[in-house]
């Protein structure tokens, strides 16, 4: 990370959680983000589709601080995490990940640990008080319908509650925006709608979310806004309804018509 | 001499070799963890050297490494031939098994899915949070077989220290073999070492299925 | 009884037969045409009964080429060790020449012996700067000893007493780590046979063996009493077969690894080393 200073309590303006603008990232020689701009308003939900490789997981990273943006701004709260290719310091990135949770395609819950300590160790090492945290989750597990499974360990569990346990836990640091990055991919089909019905409870609860997702219905009756993305772009965005009923563009015509098959 | 003689007199030495085999799990384990860092460390210069410093440890006979730490000074400075001969045989066991454990943590570090980097880092685990709650207990589970196959060939290493003359339950062996003209000591000894580590094995299980509680 | 009697008989007759067979050459030097050699036949690497049947060893092998030299013919006789020298007085065998030790009792009954070849002799090796002048001031002290050598057992039996006094007796696989102690500070002394303690006391300064002869011995070759020109003829040609180094040939075989130190001739005595020094 450069050793520049920046000045996060610097207004970027907007009332969005979070406002990512002109942000570039390369693998090597090959462009992956190519000037990507977008906000997110509080309690919104954000649908990112597209084929793979067309960057969104990287996007996503990207905005966790799990990849190393090239250049661009990235702000939480009006606040630079990063500002022109430069990022704020280790712990200033620190504080920002408080404000932000991450499901991750394979769980990655942590085997050694019960579902009680996957969902709150972090809180408490952050020093939140112990009983405090254990009742926050205990009672997202009951939002998840995990109840009674405060003791299992992740391998005792199906796919579909071992990434109920991941959004618990990304949930126990009380994020103010949650990412999913194909919350959904890989798990069994009869699986999926534990999960996809959790999220659409959370986006009832006005939580404010971004999720990359190749479920299209799902994506089109919880967004409030949907991306399409397609070689690093954002190729076009708009209201679900338009997105997937009137595409203005010819490639997001073409890859929601191959979806339809 | 009667075989009872013989196995009072080789259990004296017994605690010699005890001695060897703690102290050398005492620091290797430890000290082959900071190996294991050093040698997977970003700074190139840094895990070149460290590669090169194992592949020297896990290349020579120990018995060389023996003689190097206990006479090396001695031949190279002048100094002083350690009169407690537990010292440079802990020091150059110890330097020894710690090779051969880094190799085997890294084998155990890389085998952790990045993913549960991630996952941590996400979630606000300082780096050493990462490693010491995450990481390293998921390691020592992975690699519990081959630690222990490493602990049992080093109860029967221990016998090595005969070559700096550390008067260690074999060399006593070897003693009374020469003087009795008899193979019995050899037996005799062997079947300490395989008591050792039928308790070792015994012992290592039961830590194995303790980690077994997840999968 | 009259069965036992009449078997002892026969063996006696047999006995006495091939006791006849191998007659000794009471003749001269001069016109002597065969050497009998008494050994024990059990006692390598001196002499023993070799792979092939055929008996060999240290010994035997310079035996051997004495013969050559003089123009005897060899044969070996195996002799019985507790009798050997009545053996050698009933012409059984011309010589005794087996890894014998060198006894004041052989010299004073009158048998010729040899000029001793192997020197068997232990003693203690110390720092210089350390002062110790007897094995008495090594009372407490750690004393090295090579594993499996005759100095170890000696500590072991006949110096048990003298060993009991140390503080501690450590072995070594090797006698070169035996004087690395010594010299690195980790023993106070090493416990070794006398030629190599010379040799290495020659090549490193700072070392002195203790003028104490422990458990001393040294072997020889016996001849009858009036044989003294055949003993000297024998020692004549050995110191032949040194210089021209045949002996130094043999002594490098494999099997002479561990007496090829000691060997007089080859090694010298400490005390020659100390009177050259």
């Amino acid at each position: 990370m450069a050793e520049q200073k920046i000045n996060t309590t610097e207004s970027g303006s907007t009332a969005s959680i979070l406002s990512i603008r002109g942000l570039q990232k390369s693998f090597d020689s090959l462009s992956v983000l190519k000037d990507i701009s977008l906000s997110v308003d509080r309690g919104n939900v954000i649908s990112i589709i597209g084929p793979s490789g067309s960057g969104k997981s990287t996007l996503l990273r990207c905005a966790t601080f799990l990849e190393h943006a090239d250049g661009g701004d990235i702000l939480y709260d009006g606040q630079y995490a990063l500002k022109d290719g430069v990022y704020a310091s280790k712990a200033e990135l620190n504080r920002f990940r408080t404000r932000f949770g991450l499901v991750f395609q394979n769980f990655n819950l942590f085997p050694h640990y019960s579902v009680m300590r996957n969902i709150s160790e972090a809180p408490i090492l952050h020093g939140e008080n112990r009983e405090e945290v254990r009742e926050r989750a205990m009672m997202l597990l009951k939002k998840m319908g995990l109840e009674g499974k405060e003791n299992a360990y992740p391998c005792q569990l199906s796919g579909g509650q071992q990434q109920r346990v991941a959004i618990a836990r990304a949930l126990a640091i009380n994020p103010e925006i949650l990412f999913f990055d194909e919350p959904t991919s890989a798990l069994d089909p009869e699986l999926t709608g534990e999960v996809l019905k959790v999220i659409r409870q959370l986006a009832e609860d006005k939580m404010t979310m971004v999720v990359v997702t190749h479920e299209m219905p799902f994506a089109r009756a919880v967004s409030n806004r949907v991306i399409f993305m397609d070689g690093g772009v954002i190729v076009e965005q708009g209201h679900p309804e338009e997105v997937f009923g009137n595409p203005t563009q010819e490639r997001t015509r073409q890859f929601l018509r191959n979806y339809q098959q | 001499m009667s075989l009872m003689t013989m196995i009072v007199k080789m259990s004296e030495g017994l605690g010699k070799t005890c001695a060897i085999f703690f102290l050398t799990l005492l620091f290797s384990l430890p000290l082959g963890m900071i190996v294991a860092l050093l040698r997977m460390s970003k700074v190139k210069i840094v895990s070149a050297i460290t590669r090169f410093i194992i592949t020297v440890l896990r290349g020579t006979p120990l018995m060389l490494q023996l003689l190097a730490v206990t006479y090396g000074p001695y031949y190279l400075f002048g100094t002083n031939v350690a009169r407690n001969k537990l010292i440079p045989v802990v020091i150059a066991f110890s330097i020894n098994y710690a090779a051969y454990f880094a190799e085997i943590y890294r084998g155990g570090i890389e085998s952790i899915p990045v993913g549960q980097y991630e996952a941590a880092e996400v979630l606000g685990y300082t780096k050493l949070q990462t490693f010491m709650r995450i990481i390293l207990p998921q390691v020592i589970k992975r690699i519990m077989p081959s630690v222990t196959n490493e602990v049992v060939t080093l109860v029967k290493d221990t016998s090595m220290a005969f070559t700096v003359s550390y008067q260690e339950m074999f060399t006593i062996g070897k003693q009374i073999a020469n003087s009795q003209t008899s193979f019995m000591p050899f037996l005799v000894a062997g079947a300490f070492y395989y008591i050792f580590n039928v308790i070792v094995d015994y012992l290592m299980g039961r830590i194995e299925k303790r980690l077994d509680y997840y999968s | 009884m009259k069965k036992i009697l009449s078997i002892a008989l026969v063996l006696m007759m047999v006995l006495g037969l091939s006791a006849t067979a191998f007659a000794a050459d009471s003749s001269p030097v001069a016109d002597r045409t065969t050497f009998v050699m008494g050994i024990d036949p059990e006692y390598p690497p001196f002499s023993y009964l070799g792979d092939d049947g055929d008996y060999t060893g240290f010994d035997v092998e310079v035996c051997q080429a004495v013969c050559d030299l003089l123009g005897w013919k060899l044969e070996i006789f195996g002799v019985n060790w507790d009798e050997k020298l009545v053996q050698l007085d009933s012409m059984e065998c011309d010589c005794v020449w087996s890894g014998m030790t060198i006894l004041d009792t052989m010299k004073e009954a009158g048998y010729v012996i040899s000029a001793p070849y192997y020197d068997n002799t232990q003693v203690l090796v110390v720092k210089e700067e350390s002062g110790f002048k007897s094995s008495e001031d090594l009372a407490g002290k750690v004393v090295a000893v090579q594993l499996g050598t005759s100095g170890e057992s000696l500590l072991n039996d006949d110096l048990a007493d003298l060993a009991a006094t140390f503080g501690n007796v450590i072995t070594c696989d090797s006698f070169l780590k035996c004087f690395t102690e010594l010299q690195g500070n980790a023993v106070d002394a090493v416990f070794v046979d006398l030629p190599v303690a010379a040799s290495y006391a020659a090549d490193h300064e700072g070392l002195l063996i203790i003028d104490e002869a422990l458990g001393a011995e040294q072997y020889g070759i016996a001849f009858r009493a009036g044989d003294a020109e055949l003993c000297e003829a024998v020692d004549a040609a050995v110191q032949e077969l040194v210089e021209n180094g045949t002996y130094a040939e043999i002594a490098a075989k494999e099997e002479y690894v561990d007496i090829v130190n000691n060997l007089i001739f080859l090694n010298g005595t400490g005390a020659e080393e100390e009177a050259a020094a």
